[in-house]
């Protein structure tokens, strides 16, 4: 066993680590945490800034084959996920780079990948994902949109819903009901469509804290060209499949609380309470080093998760569980911290707030990793029929 | 990066386990509950014979010379099977006389433990119950060429059957680091009386006291009032190693659970059906998971010389309580029968508890880790 980084890959880490540094200083102010590029117009320029500075340097395509523009390998994905995870940046788009992309790589025909791939990884268009629908989440495959070919294009109907950033998308890509009376798994079709395309329209959903984050999207006769189908007609559930396959070590989340342990412990050492310092306190003391234990834990294991993708091995289970493990651990830490804080941890963002108001706002955002990318149940289902053998929900 | 195990560490968790599952059934694990040794002298020879009394011996004290890492991988195979006695602290008291013995403790010490001749224990504890230097009250008073020590320690692995324990004495007043030396008795010394005290695991730890007990000053390991850190050593990697026994466990119960869903049968389907019980099954494997890798990168800073003491602690922190809390989980998984003494899963609960106040509580690692992420 080796978690050795070899002296290259240290010094690739170091700088991923200083450009992220440089670009948390551009952070605007209204930017309080992870999702807030999605919030205003201000956090979705700062995003875009971040995705055209990384793009530059190759860094959105990175472990990509080289005939499609891509450079470096798995394990830069990785650090350069720990450095931006760390200074909670934005930059990545998570529906078209983390998503799409590699999906596009393994399942989308030579035209399409020659016509998106350059555009992502230069940060030209940011995509959504039309995906779950009122009475399609977790069941995705329950979903009713149709989609009805007319020679080169499908003509589209239906509402989509929890589209994270698709008021601010160029594209999306979504999953139709294609043919009514094709069975179960054969009936959907993956497609690309513009965001600007006719029929379309965005309604926001507002978070529990009145954050622009969400949306629903309504699809009235929206025509999309055929051309734009990944995979196969009909045959859009295994697209699905691909997609979703696809393990994310989930490095970032997990450096976003290396980082707000730190901040924390440089709150209790310069905070007092009733005459003392709060780092002083036996309790806050206990519970801040099982967290940094907790975290400790996560952390190697989303090593494992990045050391098993390098080799292109599957870890499935090593990955929901960082996944599960990790959003829980952000829960824990919205509370954690607002404790700590004591009536201040009720406050936002503002003047009267303690530690910037990151306490109040992730007591709330805690909650979009953990229902989000499959919900944490729906994860502890794939360890437990795909893992451990148990027998599967019909 | 690789973070998978060596071939070597594949061949060194095979021969443990094959080893085990012959030579120590649970049928044997219980029998050796109720013995009055606590462990079976006829394995140890064979554990001697093996190796695995030497296993991070030095091979010019005719030991292996695995590396730690090595001897941590294996552990955790031991950990899977359970294994009575006092094997893992021999183990790593071995360290201390390793690391801070004179010549001729390494080769009066050494080779009669690696070949399986002497059990290694550590009188360390004492009744006031703290893990830290300030617990140290058992005195040593220089007399001629000897120090008489007086005082008592409690949970003293194996002390009625050991040949050797070093003893962690105070040599200076006071209740802080300075002032602690380290002896190496003679267990069957005049003046010492140990009883077993009925504990949790029944693993045999005792009560040891010691009464105008003369030991030659020769027999001081490492400097005089200078043996907490040498304690502090044991402490870290004892902490790895008695945490790779316990994530063996962890692992052995969530495997038995899982296999006992499959086959128990209710309301006309296998038990593992239910969404309530995979749930919990899924937790279980997070808690696996996430301990795996914590651990093995404490036992590779530690194998490589790095320094190690925050990721010592974290594991044994983390460790501690996903032990409890999955076998926890197991017993009430098995419904009925999982809290029986004749069922295998117990003997897991009941270590868990057991394995969580050796090396230093939960508490006790999450004070050090405090200090360690910077709090003042």
């Amino acid at each position: 066993m080796d978690f050795r980084l070899t002296e290259e890959q240290l010094e690739r880490r170091k700088e991923f680590y200083k450009v992220c540094e440089e670009l948390d200083k551009k952070k605007p102010k209204s930017y309080i945490g992870f999702e807030s590029q999605f919030h205003d117009e201000e956090g979705w320029n700062f995003h875009r800034l971040c995705a055209r500075e990384f793009a530059k340097r190759g860094w959105l395509a990175l472990g990509w084959p080289k005939e499609y523009g891509g450079s470096g390998t798995m394990m830069d994905k990785v650090m350069l996920a720990e450095a931006r995870g760390y200074y909670d940046l934005p930059g990545i788009d998570i529906f078209g780079v983390a998503m799409l992309a590699p999906t596009l790589l393994a399942a989308a025909s030579e035209e399409i990948k020659r016509e998106f791939l350059p555009k992502i990884a230069s940060a030209e268009i940011m995509f959504c994902e039309l995906w779950s629908e009122p009475n399609a989440g977790s069941d995705l495959a329950a979903l009713t949109s149709s989609a009805i070919r007319k020679g080169d294009e499908f003509i589209v109907n239906g509402q989509k819903t929890w589209n994270t950033g698709a008021h601010f998308a160029d594209w999306a890509f979504g999953v139709y009901k294609s043919d009514p009376n094709a069975k179960k798994h054969h009936n959907l079709t993956f497609m690309l469509c513009d965001m600007k395309s006719k029929g379309i329209t965005v309604k926001g959903i507002p978070y529990m804290d009145g954050a622009h984050v969400y949306n629903e999207v309504y699809l009235d006769d929206v025509h999309m060209p055929a051309k734009y189908i990944i995979g196969q007609e009909n045959e859009g559930w295994a697209v699905v499949n691909v997609l979703a396959g696809f393990e994310r070590s989930n490095i970032d989340m997990v450096m976003g609380l290396v980082k707000a342990l730190e901040e924390i412990v440089k709150f209790c050492n310069t905070n007092k309470r009733n005459g003392r310092l709060l780092s002083q306190d036996a309790l806050i003391r206990n519970k801040l080093a099982d967290f940094a234990s907790s975290i400790e834990a996560v952390r190697t294991l989303a090593y494992r998760v990045a050391d098993q993708q390098n080799r292109n091995e599957m870890g499935l289970m090593d990955a929901a569980a960082v996944k599960i493990f990790a959003s829980e651990l952000l829960e824990k830490f919205g509370q954690l911290s607002t404790d700590i804080l004591g009536p201040y941890g009720q406050v936002k963002q503002s003047k009267f707030a303690k530690l910037g108001g990151i306490a109040e706002y992730n007591y709330q955002a805690c909650f979009v990793p953990i229902v989000s990318m499959g919900t944490n149940e729906i994860q502890r289902n794939i360890i437990a029929w795909y893992g451990l053998g148990l027998p599967r929900m019909k | 990066m690789d973070l998978r195990f060596t071939e070597q560490q594949e061949i060194l968790k095979k021969s443990a386990k094959d080893f085990l599952t012959k030579e120590c059934p649970k049928a044997k694990v219980r029998e050796l509950e109720k013995d009055a040794k606590g462990y079976d002298p006829a394995l140890w020879q064979k554990m001697g014979e093996l190796g695995w009394l030497g296993f991070n011996i030095p091979e010019d004290y005719e030991g292996m010379g695995y590396s730690f890492e090595d001897l941590t991988m294996h552990i955790e195979e031991v950990g899977k099977n359970i294994l009575p006695g006092p094997y893992i602290s021999t183990v790593v008291n071995t360290f201390a006389v390793v690391a801070e013995g004179s010549d001729e403790q390494k080769k009066e010490i050494l080779p009669k433990v690696s070949n399986g001749n002497c059990i290694l224990t550590l009188a360390w504890l004492e009744e006031n119950g703290l893990y830290d230097a300030s617990g140290i009250t058992l005195k040593a008073t220089h007399k001629g060429n000897d120090y008489h020590l007086n005082g008592t320690k409690v949970f003293v692995d194996s002390a009625h059957v050991a040949d050797t324990m070093i003893v962690v004495a105070r040599t200076k007043d006071g209740t802080g680091d300075d002032g602690i030396t380290l002896f190496l008795v003679d267990a069957k010394s005049a003046g010492i009386k140990t009883e077993v005290i009925p504990t949790i695991a029944l693993d045999h730890l005792c009560e040891v006291t010691f009464k105008d007990v003369a030991v030659p000053a020769k027999n001081v390991l490492g400097k005089v009032d200078k043996g907490w850190p040498i304690v502090q050593m044991l402490i870290r990697k004892g902490s790895i190693l008695k945490s790779a026994e316990s994530l063996g466990g962890l692992q052995a119960v969530v495997d038995m659970t899982v296999a006992y869903s499959k086959e128990r049968v209710q309301y006309d389907r296998p038990i593992g059906a239910f969404q309530a019980l995979q749930h919990k099954m899924s937790d279980m494997w997070i808690n696996m998971g996430t301990s795996k890798y914590l651990l093995y990168e404490a036992a590779w800073l530690e194998s490589e010389g790095m320094p190690s003491a925050k990721e010592a602690s974290m594991t044994k922190a983390y460790i501690n309580e996903a032990y409890k809390l999955v076998t926890a989980l197991g017993v009430k998984l098995h419904g009925g029968i999982g809290t029986s003494s004749d069922h295998d899963v117990p003997l897991y609960y009941r270590r868990a508890k057991a394995a969580d106040t050796v090396y230093g509580s939960t508490d006790y690692h999450r004070e050090l880790v405090a200090q360690q992420i910077g709090m003042k």
